[in-house]
């Protein structure tokens, strides 16, 4: 230990002593420009939605130039202006629309009524201990199993059509709803709740005029889960067996093109689907956010 | 004012006795009963085994075909068999590491994105255009084209789950990053932390939650379109050929053809219990040891 000392003692090198000196001649202090004007391009740059469609543009313009440039087969990956004409033809002169309406018409009565099962079990849950638990065990072994699984056993009990499809839409809806309701009612403060009880609110006034209010973060965020589960799971569930109720839906308009290789039709139907769950998740939800929760100052 | 009713006097009096005031038992020892029902685990392995009581039951006094309902007992000893003489075991290995390489590129690329995101705001932008466009798109419509791309196998599936998980991570993550509180941002500052520093030592600790709820949304995702993809496209995608066993979502498939239902319910059974105990140990170790060990989450 001492020998380290030493050593390092030795290697240190003389102290230099500095002369002191004056500056003979400080310029004065300049702090640029405070406040300039920016210029007209800085201004529309700074502008979120001309960034967001100049980097949209780019990304099509660069698909567009690599397809064309290089002639890459249509079959592996069509030209940007294919696909786009190939949706304008779909929905326009084909029956694309009706196969989109149908998805949808499904996907809503079985969002609409997995959101009311979940409303049941929840009233059950917050009334009773027993309902309580029932509720924490069925999410924690539902919720992990995913709903496209049960979707065999579904078209073998209520045969090929909507219901199996709706079946299965109730399952992936209804136990994420749960369990993040049931979560934010456990997470309601115990000084809301008083207030409730103070103001002799019981039984489902209690719940409505207090819990809900107080849980809409979570609930929302459960509604979120539980439409992206729905949407996922419609879609892959079309990819199995859309066509066989006569109609069919968008993931088996997706299906059936890539099955004729008309690869333009795949991403043409790849459009739609981003723009309907961009148009549900970006306005639908964003909406009822702003009004809600946003409004109440319970989140940013 | 002549509607008003007229003041009554109540004659003032004295009630002869008043009982003693009692509060019954404040703090009265529970019975045995009220002890035991009052724990948690014993209520819902009770509930769980009045439930697989009334599976049972139903099966076999409503006599429903056995291609409907099969009896619990019957899924149980499917289950075993499907353990012990039908490689179950090795499926959801095989699916397993499908998954595991899937979700682990995909965190990666997501930390790519992210970071990059953070640096300069071209890349914040860039990432947000990008989630909000690919994350409403089900990872499972892309299979499709995955497969006309990779060709059937493993690649093929391994990509899908690549976009399942890069859009839930990347996007939570950022979301999380945005918020930290400009304080502990100015801490980092102070300190002289910068760059990739600044993202590992101040922002991913700062935004853990939210990082690891989009870990979490990204492992659901990719388990869902996992299962899916083996479903949909059965035995095309999976390798079934001699010895090698496909995945756990060809076990429910093949058996589902076959008609063996019993063996289907076992399937379920395996996808439940993998997802339960990856949401409730794995997650559940994870958030233990940072976010409520940090005290950030109770």
């Amino acid at each position: 230990m001492s020998t380290n000392v030493t050593k390092r003692d030795a290697e240190l090198p003389d102290l230099v002593i500095r002369r002191e000196f004056e500056v003979s001649d400080l310029e004065q202090a300049q702090t640029g420009e405070v406040a300039i004007k920016l210029s007209w391009m800085e201004r529309i740059w700074n502008v979120d939605a001309v960034r967001k469609l100049v980097i949209l543009l780019s990304l099509v313009a660069v698909w567009q130039a690599y397809t064309v440039g290089f002639d890459v087969e249509p079959l592996m990956l069509p030209s940007f202006s294919d696909s786009f004409v190939t949706l304008y033809n779909a929905l326009f002169h084909g029956d694309l629309i009706y196969k989109i309406w149908f998805s949808i018409k499904v996907l809503i009565v079985g969002y609409s009524a997995g959101l009311f099962l979940a409303a049941v079990l929840i009233l059950w849950a917050t009334a009773s201990r027993f309902g309580s638990d029932f509720i924490a065990m069925a999410t924690a072994m539902f919720n992990p199993l995913p709903a496209i699984a049960l979707l065999p056993l579904a078209m073998l009990w209520f045969g090929l059509g909507t219901a199996s499809l709706v079946f299965v839409l109730i399952h992936s809806v209804l136990w994420a709803v749960a369990l993040s309701t049931h979560s934010g009612f456990e997470g309601v403060s115990q000084t809301l709740r008083m207030i409730g009880r103070n103001y002799g609110l019981h039984g489902f006034g209690y719940v409505w005029k207090i819990l809900v209010p107080a849980a809409l973060p979570s609930i929302l965020a459960g509604m979120k889960i539980g439409w992206a589960f729905a949407w996922r799971t419609l879609i892959g569930a079309e990819l199995v067996f859309g066509a066989s109720s006569g109609s069919g839906g968008l993931g088996w308009y997706i299906f059936e093109s890539s099955q004729n290789i008309e690869t333009d039709g795949v991403f043409a139907g790849l459009f739609m689907v981003i723009l309907i769950g961009f148009v549900v998740e970006n306005v639908v939800f964003r909406n009822v956010e702003t009004r809600t929760v946003i409004r109440w100052g319970m989140q940013r | 004012m002549t509607s008003a009713p007229a003041i009554q006097l109540r004659p003032e009096f004295e009630a002869d006795e008043i009982g003693k005031a009692a509060t019954g038992d404040v703090a009265r020892k529970l019975t045995l009963w009220e002890r035991i029902t009052d724990m948690n685990s014993v209520r819902k392995l009770t509930i769980l085994v009045i439930v697989l009581a009334v599976w049972e039951l139903y099966a076999r006094w409503s006599e429903v075909s056995e291609l409907i309902l099969p009896k619990f007992s019957k899924t149980a000893e499917a289950l075993l068999d499907g353990v012990f003489n039908e490689q179950l075991l090795i499926m959801v290995w095989n699916s397993l590491t499908v998954l595991v390489a899937g979700y682990f590129i995909g965190l990666l690329i997501a930390t790519l994105l992210t970071t990059a995101a953070t640096m300069t705001r071209f890349g914040s932008d860039i990432l947000s255009t990008l989630t909000a466009m690919l994350n409403p798109l089900p990872a499972i419509a892309l299979l499709p084209l995955a497969l006309l791309w990779f060709g059937l196998g493993a690649d093929a599936i391994i990509f899908t789950l690549l976009h399942s998980v890069i859009w839930p991570v990347a996007l939570n993550a950022h979301v999380g990053f945005m918020s930290v509180s400009e304080t502990q941002r100015m801490v980092g500052r102070n300190y002289g932390l910068r760059g990739l520093f600044y993202v590992g030592k101040l922002l991913i600790p700062a935004a853990f939650p939210q990082i690891l709820m989009g870990m979490k949304i990204g492992w659901s995702y990719a388990w869902r379109t996992l299962i899916a993809a083996e479903l949909v496209f059965g035995g095309s995608i999976s390798d079934t050929s001699e010895g090698a066993s496909g995945g756990l979502g060809w076990f429910i498939f093949a058996n589902q053809m076959d008609l063996r239902i019993a063996h289907v319910f076992a399937g379920l059974f395996a996808v439940i219990l993998v997802g339960v105990l990856v949401e409730n140990i794995v997650f559940n170790k994870i958030e233990n040891r940072t976010i409520r060990r940090w005290g950030m989450q109770s």
